[in-house]
């Protein structure tokens, strides 16, 4: 009897070991994109709006600052516009729902590829400590070029870019361009 | 007309929360599902190694086109219903600069951040504080920069208003830009794939 | 052709139908016309005769009064008539200048003119132009005069009409209008220039306000 439940154990380790620790190759970047696409399309048919991410983290930093200087986010139009009037809960907000959504479909999909591990992603040539120290100044620059731009990648490039909107076509073109000029002076994080 | 469906009061804000949900779990499993939950993948695109932040981008930006302009022709959904949002030219500009630098540095742009979260990647969590750090420090300084972050507004305007061409003439541009592009980023990875990482 | 496409890798099947509907796209041009417009008629007939297309002027004091601000309601006649008296909550459009009028078309848009002939063929123009909730107000300012700011005594003297007339002498005065008591009295119904506009309570307009909440941006 407990030979058969061995047997069973086994199997199933296995099966965990094939299925969820063993990374797959990525699917076909177009494939990825295409998909990407249709559910951008379906935002704008079912919404009337796109995607976005760099919004939901606007309206956390808002309702965070809003809890301990109340007072500050008065004279601060920026912060006025994540809260609103007060009516409604200022993170009752459509990115903040999509970002959670976001997590979890990343979840899933790294689940089913075997790709979750605890890690961290870097070059051969940079010390993990200084990854990090890096990856704080980088989103640190983002989530601020982020809001001056009036969204990120997300946002601005694929759903300004689909509807052909100028400023979002030029924003797309700065961000290649800036990417790729800084990249030779990062090059020991990454290659 | 009879999209977009929120505008026309198919459901309540309560139901498209739940839809943000939804489509948010979408997003974020296409996202991992081109891997770019990994910021050493995100940042090869840089070094030409691995073009696919090119390929699934426009991939993803002409196939949401392509569906806004076929949509629209045959009246199903009414585009001056969708939100666009106003041009800023010089603030986009100089936040897509930065973005772009910011980019190699952390290795990740929000969206993929999150990914990157959800399957383990400590560099991705610290990366998200920063974000957060950074619009915090917008936010503290944004009395400074609100004239600058007025500036240049174009209004809402789209690149065939802007130069006055037909619409679907614009999406064949875009889509043969995209073509080229993807050939061109396919001979970038053959030629550089065989340098050592 | 068929052999061709089963011949190309994926990549390639995806690039070539991207090109085919970019080529298309090309040939379309311009969907959207702003001159030329396409009309059900069926569903238009089919509206006017259970008279979807149009309120009566009681439904719109009502709203009125109750404050429901979740439309938007035009005038069509010149301004100088407007600034003489208009139906409170209403916003000047002349005729002409419909069509070029900043109206999204989900929003609820009720026209009114004189008699109201007019807004009853504005109201075609408004449908023709794609707008899924437009009323015209039927009989115009005339009605709303006769009905609402002038109701007369009823002729007959039952029950309901008086009660009726009660409830519109309430209305009446709402407005700053004059019920007319006796049936006797044939004085013209003139319209005081500078008739007290009643206050109205209002919910949030429509159109968002500078304090609402950032709602659609990234």
């Amino acid at each position: 009897m407990s030979s058969v439940s061995n047997i069973i154990n086994e199997n199933i380790s296995t099966v965990e070991e094939k299925v969820l620790k063993t990374p797959k190759p990525y699917w076909n970047p177009y494939l990825s994109g295409i998909g990407l696409g249709l559910v951008l399309l379906a935002a704008f048919v079912i919404m009337g709006r796109g995607l976005g991410a760099s919004g939901a983290f606007s309206s956390l930093v808002a309702v965070g600052v809003d809890k301990v200087a109340p007072a500050h986010v008065q004279s601060n139009q920026f912060y006025e516009e994540y809260l609103g009037d007060g009516t409604t809960n200022p993170l009752k907000d459509w990115l903040v729902f999509e970002v959670l959504g976001v997590f979890v479909g990343g979840f899933i999909s790294g689940a089913l590829g075997g790709r979750i591990k605890k890690t961290t992603e870097k070059g051969n040539r940079i010390s993990v400590r200084n990854r990090l120290i890096f990856a704080f100044i980088g989103g640190g620059l983002m989530g601020f070029g982020a809001k001056l731009a009036r969204g990120c990648t997300s946002g601005q490039a694929l759903t300004g870019g689909a509807l052909l909107n100028v400023g979002s076509w030029a924003f797309m073109m700065m961000v290649f361009a800036g990417a790729y000029a800084a990249a030779y002076f990062l090059r020991r994080q990454w290659i | 007309m009879n999209a977009p469906f929120y505008k026309f009061n198919f459901f309540n804000d309560e139901v498209s929360l739940i839809i943000a949900f939804v489509i948010g779990i979408g997003f974020g499993f296409f996202l991992e599902r081109a891997g770019f939950g990994s910021a050493r993948k995100l940042a090869a695109q840089f070094y030409f190694r691995d073009m696919s932040v090119l390929k699934v981008m426009f991939s993803a930006i002409v196939t949401a086109m392509i569906g806004l302009f076929y949509l629209n022709w045959i009246g199903f959904i009414d585009l001056s219903l969708v939100y666009k949002g106003d041009t800023y030219l010089l603030p986009q500009i100089a936040g897509g600069m930065l973005l772009g630098i910011g980019f190699v540095v952390g290795g990740y742009c929000p969206g993929t951040s999150c990914v990157a979260v959800s399957t383990g990647r400590i560099d991705g969590i610290i990366y998200l504080v920063g974000v957060i750090a950074g619009i915090f420090f917008f936010g503290e300084i944004f009395p400074l920069l609100s004239g600058f972050f007025y500036s240049t507004n174009m209004g809402e305007i789209t690149l065939p208003q802007l130069i006055n061409l037909p619409y679907g003439l614009i999406v064949f541009l875009v889509v043969l830009m995209a073509i080229s592009a993807f050939a061109g980023a396919e001979w970038a990875e053959k030629k550089f794939r065989n340098k050592k990482t | 052709m068929t052999k061709f496409f089963n011949k190309l890798n994926l990549n390639n099947k995806l690039a070539f139908i991207a090109i085919v509907l970019g080529l298309t796209a090309l040939i379309i041009g311009s969907p959207t016309n702003e001159t030329k417009v396409t009309i059900n008629p069926n569903d238009l007939a089919l509206m006017i005769s259970k008279g979807a297309d149009h309120i009566e002027v009681e439904e719109l004091a009502d709203w009125i009064i109750q404050g429901k601000m979740d439309y938007r309601l035009l005038d069509l006649r010149d301004d100088k008539s407007f600034n003489e008296y208009h139906i409170p909550t209403a916003e000047n459009v002349p005729l002409s200048e419909l069509m070029n009028y900043q109206i999204e078309r989900n929003e609820k848009v009720i026209i009114y003119s004189e008699g109201g002939i007019h807004s009853s063929q504005a109201w075609f123009l408004l449908k023709s132009k794609g707008y899924k909730s437009a009323y015209f107000i039927i009989g115009g300012l005339d009605e709303w005069k006769d009905e609402i700011l002038f109701p007369s005594a009823p002729a007959d003297s039952t029950s309901e009409s008086l009660a009726q007339f009660n409830k519109m002498k309430e209305v009446s005065k709402f407005f700053g209008g004059s019920p007319i008591e006796s049936t006797s009295n044939t004085t013209e119904k003139v319209i005081v220039p500078y008739l007290t506009m009643p206050k109205i309570q209002t919910t949030a307009p429509v159109g968002g306000t500078t304090k609402k909440k950032k709602k659609e941006g990234c």
